[in-house]
C-alpha cells in the first residue's frame, strides 16, 4: 500500500518533468515547421518577381508542402497548449482546401450570350471571346479605328456545343482509349476527332443563334477565324492558320463547326490525352467578319523586331487579300517608316507581285494574275504608308507594347484593321548592358546588407522605432528601423523602400513586402544611426547600397516591368494562391483581435501560432513542475540557488547532482550568465545602507536558507537546451521570468523577459518599471508595462545579437538589483538610464561616498 | 542569321514562359512544341541550333530525345529541364549527352547564359571541324 502510494507519488513527479520535456518536443517542432512555412511562402513570393521560371509541378509541391506545414504547426501549438486553439484545425483546413481548389481550377468561362457583336467587345473580354477578337472590339470601340463588321461566338457557345452534343463524353472516351505510340498515332487520332466534330450536331438554340446573326450581317462572304481563349501568340494549339475566307454567312454553322474542329491538333490531342479534358479548359471562341473587299492588305510591325534601335516601323502589302502577305506566298513591298514625329517614309521596296489572292464571287478565294504594271506598281501611296504608320503608333501606345497588325485597304482606299496582338521583339536591346554589381553611381552612405525584396528606390528617411510610429510615416518614405516590423504592413502601399538593421528575408515583414513590391534590406547594420530623418536617400536592394539624394540612373535602369510575364496563367496562378496564403491580418500580438477565429490566412496562423508558443513557453509552470531532488544544481559563486533540467544538449554530462558553469553548453544560458558575471557587478556587495539589495530579485538563497525552506519561492530554475533557456525566479515579492531560444535560424529566435513586484511601494515599483521598460526599449526590446509588470520581447535578430542581448539582459538584472528602492524620484529614473547607455553599470552615483573613496 | 532553338516541354504554360524569356532580346528565333512526339519532325523540316526539353514529359521523356536527337544529328546540344530534387536523373542526361541540365524553378539569367555557353560550344565544335579538314 505504502509502496503502492510512493510509486505513484514518484511516477507523478516524473510525468511532470516528462510533461516538460514533451512541451519542448513540441515547441522545438512548432519552430521548425514555423521556419519552413516562412521559407516556403517565402519562396514563392520570389517567384513573382518575374526574375524565375516555374512549373506547375513546382506550385503543386510548394503548396503541398506550405500545407503540411502549417498544419503540423498547429497540431504542436495544441499538443503544447493543451488543446488550447481547437478552432486553427478547421480552419488551416479549410484554407488548404481553398488553396488546392484554386489549384486545380480553370479559369470559368464567363456566362454570355452565345453570339457578341463586335461593337459590344473591348479587351476585357479576353476570356469571353479570345483575345483577338477583344482585342479587334477595343480598337473599334475604344480607339475608334475602322474594323469589319462583325460578331464573335463565344467560349460560353463552344460548352454549349460540347457538352449539349454529347462531344464530351465522347472525346474524354476516345482520348482515355487511343493508343499513343508515335506521330501518325496521335495525328490519325486528331483526324478522327476533328471528324467527330464535325458530326456532331448543334444544340438547337446555339444553331439558331449562328444562324440569326448571319443572316442580321448584311454581308454574305464572312472570313470565319479562331480566337482561342487562353492562348497566345506564344503557343496556340489551333495553330495560325485556322481561317476559312469569303463563306458563306447562311452556313455559319457548317463553318463552325469546322473552326472548332481546327482547334483538336495533334498537339492539342497529346495535351489532353494525359491531363483531364473539360470543355472548360482552353475553349474556342470564333470570330466572324464581314469579308473586306480589299484592293491591297499586309502586315505592319510598330517597331522593327530585328533592329528596335533603328526606330523604325515596317510595313508589308500585297494586292488583293492578306493572306499572301502574312503566309510569305509571294514577295510583298516592303515600306520603312520613321517613328519619330513626320513619320517620314525611310525606305519603300517595291516588289514584282504577278499574282493576287482575292475573293470569288461564289464564295472562296482564287488567286489572279496581274498585268506586269500593276504586278510592279506599289501599293500603298505615301499618304496611305503614313496612315497606316499612324495607326501603328496609336496601337502600340493604348496597348502598351509593340504590335503586329493585320490590315486591309477597300476599294474606296479606307483602312481596315483584322487583328493586332503583341509583338516580339527578339532583337538585343540597344544599350543595355548587364550592370556589374561593383558600379558605384556616387559614393554609398551604405553598402551592407541583405536583400529581402528586389528593386531600387528613393524617397526621404523616416526613423520608424516604435510601432505607434506607424500612423505618422508619410507618403513615399524609406522606412528605416531596428527591427523588422510586420506592422508596417498598414504602410506598405505607399511608402518607398525599406531598411531594417536586423531581420531576414524570410520574416514576416519580408513576405509582406515582397507581396507590395517593396524594395527592402535587412540586416543594414547602423542605418538608424547614418540615416537622419528627412533625408533624401535611393536606396538599391538589388545591390545593397544606400546613396545619398537622388540617383536616377539607378531608378530609371530598375524600372522594367516583365509584364507580360505577369500575364502568363502560371504567374496568375501563384499570385491568386498567394492572396490566400501571405496576407497578414494579425499585426498586433497586444490588440483584442488577435485571436485564433481571425485567422485568415496560413500566414496569420504561422503568426498567432508562433506568438502564442512563445507565450505557453513563458507561462511554463516551471516551479510547480520541477522538483530539486531531480535536478542538477549550479555550482557557482554568483548567489544562486539555481536548478537545472536539462532537456538535451544543455550540460556536458548530463544527470550529474551538481554542475559547473563550464559544463554548461546551453547558449542562451551561458549568455546570461555572462551577464551575471559581468566585472562592474557586485552581487554580494553592500548597497546604500538604507536600500534592500535587488540581489533579493534573483534568488539569493545561498545567504538565505531560511526562506528556501519555506518552498520553492527561494530557488530559480533553469530549463536548458543547447539553444533554449527558460529561466524562472520566483522570491519574495519578486518574480522574474527568461525565456529565450538562439540558433542559427534567426527566425526562431526570441528573447521574452518578464519582471514583477517589488517590496517598495507602489510609485517605486512603477518607476523602476519604467526604467527597465526604457532600457529595455534601448536594447530593441518590444516592451509593454502593466503596473509594475514589464514584459518585453525582441525576435528574430541573429544568433549572435540574441546573445549578445541575453548578456545584457543578465547585466540589466544584476544592474537593477539596487533599484528596488533608490528610485526616489523620476531624475534618478533617468540618471540611472543613462548610466546603463553608458556604460556604467556599477550605479556609483547612487553611492557618492564610495566614488569619492 | 539568328540562332534557332527548339523547346520541348508538356506544359503550354511553361513553354510560354520559355518563349517569351528566350525572345526577349535575345535575338533567338524560338520554336515551341508540348508534344514529344513531334520533335524529330521539326528537326528534320528546318535545322536547330540547339534543343531545350523537359525531362519528365509522357510518352517520350527528355531522356528518350536525348538519343532520338542525337541520331538525327549528333551535334546538336541539348538542354534539359529538370524538377528540384532530381539531381541524378539529370547526370544521367548529360551522360547520355545532353550538354547540360538546369533546376526548376529557375532565374531567367540561368538559362540564357546556359543557352549562350551551349551555342558557343557547337560553334567551337564546327570551327574545330572545319580545321581538321
Amino acid at each position: 500500500m505504502m509502496f503502492r502510494f510512493l510509486r505513484r507519488f514518484l511516477k507523478e513527479e516524473i510525468d511532470e518533468q516528462t510533461r516538460l520535456r514533451l512541451k519542448f518536443e513540441h515547441f522545438r517542432r512548432l519552430l521548425e515547421n514555423n521556419s519552413r512555412a516562412l521559407e516556403i511562402m517565402a519562396d514563392m513570393e520570389e517567384k513573382l518577381s518575374g526574375d524565375f521560371l516555374f512549373d506547375t509541378v513546382y506550385l503543386q509541391a510548394q503548396v503541398e508542402r506550405l500545407g503540411d506545414n502549417v498544419s503540423q504547426l498547429v497540431t504542436e501549438l495544441n499538443l503544447l497548449t493543451e488543446n488550447h486553439y481547437p478552432e486553427l484545425r478547421s480552419i488551416c483546413q479549410k484554407l488548404q482546401e481553398e488553396i488546392r481548389r484554386e489549384l486545380t481550377a480553370t479559369p470559368a468561362i464567363p456566362p454570355t450570350p452565345f453570339v457578341l457583336p463586335l461593337s459590344a467587345l473591348t479587351r476585357e473580354m479576353a476570356l469571353s471571346v479570345g483575345a483577338k477578337m477583344a482585342n479587334l472590339g477595343e480598337m473599334g470601340n475604344r480607339l475608334h479605328l475602322l474594323v469589319p463588321e462583325g460578331f464573335a461566338i463565344t467560349a460560353s457557345a463552344y460548352k454549349r456545343f460540347l457538352e449539349a452534343s454529347g462531344l464530351e463524353v465522347e472525346l474524354e472516351k476516345h482520348l482515355a482509349q487511343a493508343p499513343i505510340d508515335d506521330l501518325e498515332s496521335l495525328e490519325a487520332i486528331s483526324r478522327e476527332i476533328q471528324t467527330l466534330v464535325r458530326q456532331a450536331p448543334l444544340p438547337p438554340d446555339l444553331e439558331a443563334a449562328l444562324v440569326e446573326a448571319g443572316k442580321a450581317l448584311q454581308y454574305r462572304g464572312l472570313a470565319v477565324r479562331s480566337s482561342a481563349v487562353g492562348e497566345d501568340t506564344e503557343f496556340s494549339f489551333a495553330g495560325q492558320f485556322a481561317t476559312l475566307l469569303n463563306v458563306d454567312a447562311g452556313d455559319l454553322p457548317t463553318h463552325y463547326k469546322e473552326i472548332v474542329a481546327s482547334k483538336f491538333t495533334s498537339r492539342a490531342i497529346f495535351y489532353w490525352k494525359y491531363q483531364h479534358f473539360s470543355p472548360e479548359e482552353l475553349p474556342m471562341a470564333v470570330g466572324c467578319l464581314a469579308m473586306v473587299p480589299a484592293q491591297a492588305s499586309g502586315v505592319m510591325f510598330s517597331q522593327d523586331p530585328h533592329a528596335p534601335e533603328s526606330n523604325t516601323i515596317l510595313i508589308t502589302a500585297v494586292w488583293g487579300l492578306g493572306k499572301y502577305a502574312v503566309d510569305g506566298a509571294i514577295n510583298p513591298d516592303l515600306y520603312r517608316v520613321s517613328r519619330e514625329p513626320g513619320l517620314q517614309i525611310t525606305e519603300q521596296r517595291v516588289t514584282a507581285k504577278p499574282v493576287a489572292l482575292i475573293p470569288r464571287p461564289e464564295g472562296g478565294t482564287q488567286e489572279v494574275a496581274l498585268d506586269p504594271d500593276k504586278a510592279r506598281s506599289p501599293c500603298l501611296t505615301p499618304e496611305q504608308i503614313q496612315d497606316l504608320a499612324a495607326i501603328a503608333l496609336k496601337l502600340e501606345k493604348h496597348f502598351g507594347h509593340p504590335q503586329d497588325i493585320e490590315w486591309a485597304l477597300d476599294e474606296s482606299g479606307a483602312i481596315y484593321l483584322l487583328q493586332s496582338r503583341p509583338l516580339r521583339v527578339s532583337a538585343p536591346s540597344f544599350g543595355v548592358e548587364e550592370r556589374e554589381s561593383t558600379w558605384e553611381p556616387v559614393p554609398p552612405l551604405l553598402r551592407f546588407g541583405i536583400r529581402a525584396v528586389g528593386g531600387a528606390a528613393a524617397g526621404r528617411v523616416f526613423l520608424y522605432l516604435r510601432d505607434e510610429d506607424v500612423a505618422n510615416i508619410p507618403p513615399g518614405a524609406v522606412v528605416v528601423a531596428r527591427q523588422p516590423a510586420a506592422k508596417l504592413v498598414l504602410v506598405m502601399d505607399r511608402i518607398a523602400a525599406i531598411l531594417t538593421e536586423v531581420g531576414s528575408p524570410t520574416d514576416h515583414m519580408s513576405i509582406l513586402a515582397r507581396e507590395f513590391r517593396v524594395p527592402t534590406l535587412v540586416e543594414v547594420g547602423g542605418a538608424t544611426r547614418v540615416l537622419h530623418p528627412g533625408q533624401v536617400v535611393t536606396v538599391d536592394a538589388d545591390a545593397a547600397r544606400v546613396y545619398p539624394g537622388i540617383v536616377a540612373e539607378l531608378l530609371e535602369a530598375r524600372a522594367r516591368p516583365g509584364e507580360d510575364l505577369r500575364q502568363n496563367p502560371l504567374f496568375q496562378k501563384l499570385r491568386r494562391l498567394l492572396k490566400m496564403a501571405t496576407p497578414l491580418n494579425l499585426l498586433d500580438p497586444e490588440s483584442p483581435e488577435f485571436e485564433a477565429g481571425r485567422c485568415r490566412t496560413l500566414h496569420d496562423i504561422t503568426r498567432f501560432s508562433h506568438e502564442k508558443a512563445m507565450d505557453a513557453m513563458f507561462a511554463l509552470d516551471v516551479d510547480q513542475s520541477l522538483r530539486p531532488s531531480t535536478c542538477s544544481r549550479l555550482k557557482t559563486d554568483l548567489p544562486l540557488n539555481l536548478f537545472i533540467l536539462d532537456m538535451g544538449g544543455g550540460v556536458r554530462v548530463p544527470g550529474q547532482p551538481w554542475v559547473q558553469e563550464e559544463d554548461i553548453l546551453s547558449r542562451p544560458f551561458r549568455a546570461l550568465l555572462r551577464g551575471f558575471h559581468h566585472p562592474q557587478v557586485t552581487w554580494a556587495g553592500q548597497v546604500a545602507p538604507d536600500l534592500k539589495g535587488f540581489l533579493s530579485v534573483f534568488a539569493n538563497t545561498m545567504y538565505d536558507m531560511g526562506k528556501a525552506e519555506k518552498g520553492l519561492g527561494g530557488k530559480s530554475f533553469a530549463v536548458i537546451t543547447d539553444n533554449y533557456l527558460n529561466f524562472n525566479s520566483r522570491l519574495g515579492y519578486h518574480f522574474a521570468i527568461l525565456d529565450a531560444y538562439v540558433s542559427e535560424e534567426k527566425n526562431d529566435n526570441y528573447i521574452s523577459f518578464q519582471f514583477k513586484g517589488g517590496a517598495a511601494g507602489v510609485e517605486r515599483r512603477e518607476r523602476r518599471a519604467r526604467l527597465l521598460s526604457e532600457i529595455l526599449d534601448y536594447l530593441g526590446f518590444k516592451v509593454k508595462v502593466t503596473g509594475d509588470m514589464v514584459r518585453g520581447r525582441m525576435v528574430k535578430y541573429s544568433l549572435l545579437e540574441t546573445e549578445q542581448t541575453l548578456e545584457l539582459v543578465g547585466l540589466l538584472s544584476a544592474f537593477a538589483r539596487q533599484l528596488d528602492l533608490a528610485l526616489t524620484n523620476e531624475t534618478v529614473v533617468d540618471r540611472c538610464f543613462q548610466a546603463f547607455k553608458d556604460e556604467d553599470y556599477s550605479l556609483s552615483f547612487l553611492h557618492p561616498e564610495q566614488s569619492a573613496t | 542569321m539568328a540562332d534557332q532553338i527548339l523547346v520541348v516541354d508538356d506544359e503550354p504554360n511553361m513553354l510560354r514562359l520559355l518563349k517569351t524569356i528566350l525572345m526577349d532580346k535575345t535575338g533567338y528565333e524560338v520554336t515551341t512544341t508540348n508534344n514529344p512526339l513531334e520533335v524529330s519532325k521539326l528537326l528534320q523540316e528546318k535545322p536547330y541550333d540547339l534543343v531545350v526539353s523537359d525531362l519528365k514529359m509522357p510518352l517520350v521523356d527528355g531522356m528518350d530525345l536525348i538519343d532520338i536527337i542525337k541520331k538525327i544529328d549528333v551535334q546538336l546540344p541539348i538542354v534539359i529541364i529538370t524538377a528540384y530534387g532530381t539531381l541524378e536523373t539529370a547526370e544521367e542526361a548529360v551522360q547520355k549527352g545532353a550538354y547540360d541540365f538546369i533546376t526548376k524553378p529557375f532565374r531567367k539569367e540561368t538559362i540564357l547564359i546556359t543557352i549562350k555557353r551551349a551555342l558557343e560550344w557547337k560553334r567551337m565544335q564546327k570551327e574545330l571541324a572545319a580545321l581538321k579538314k
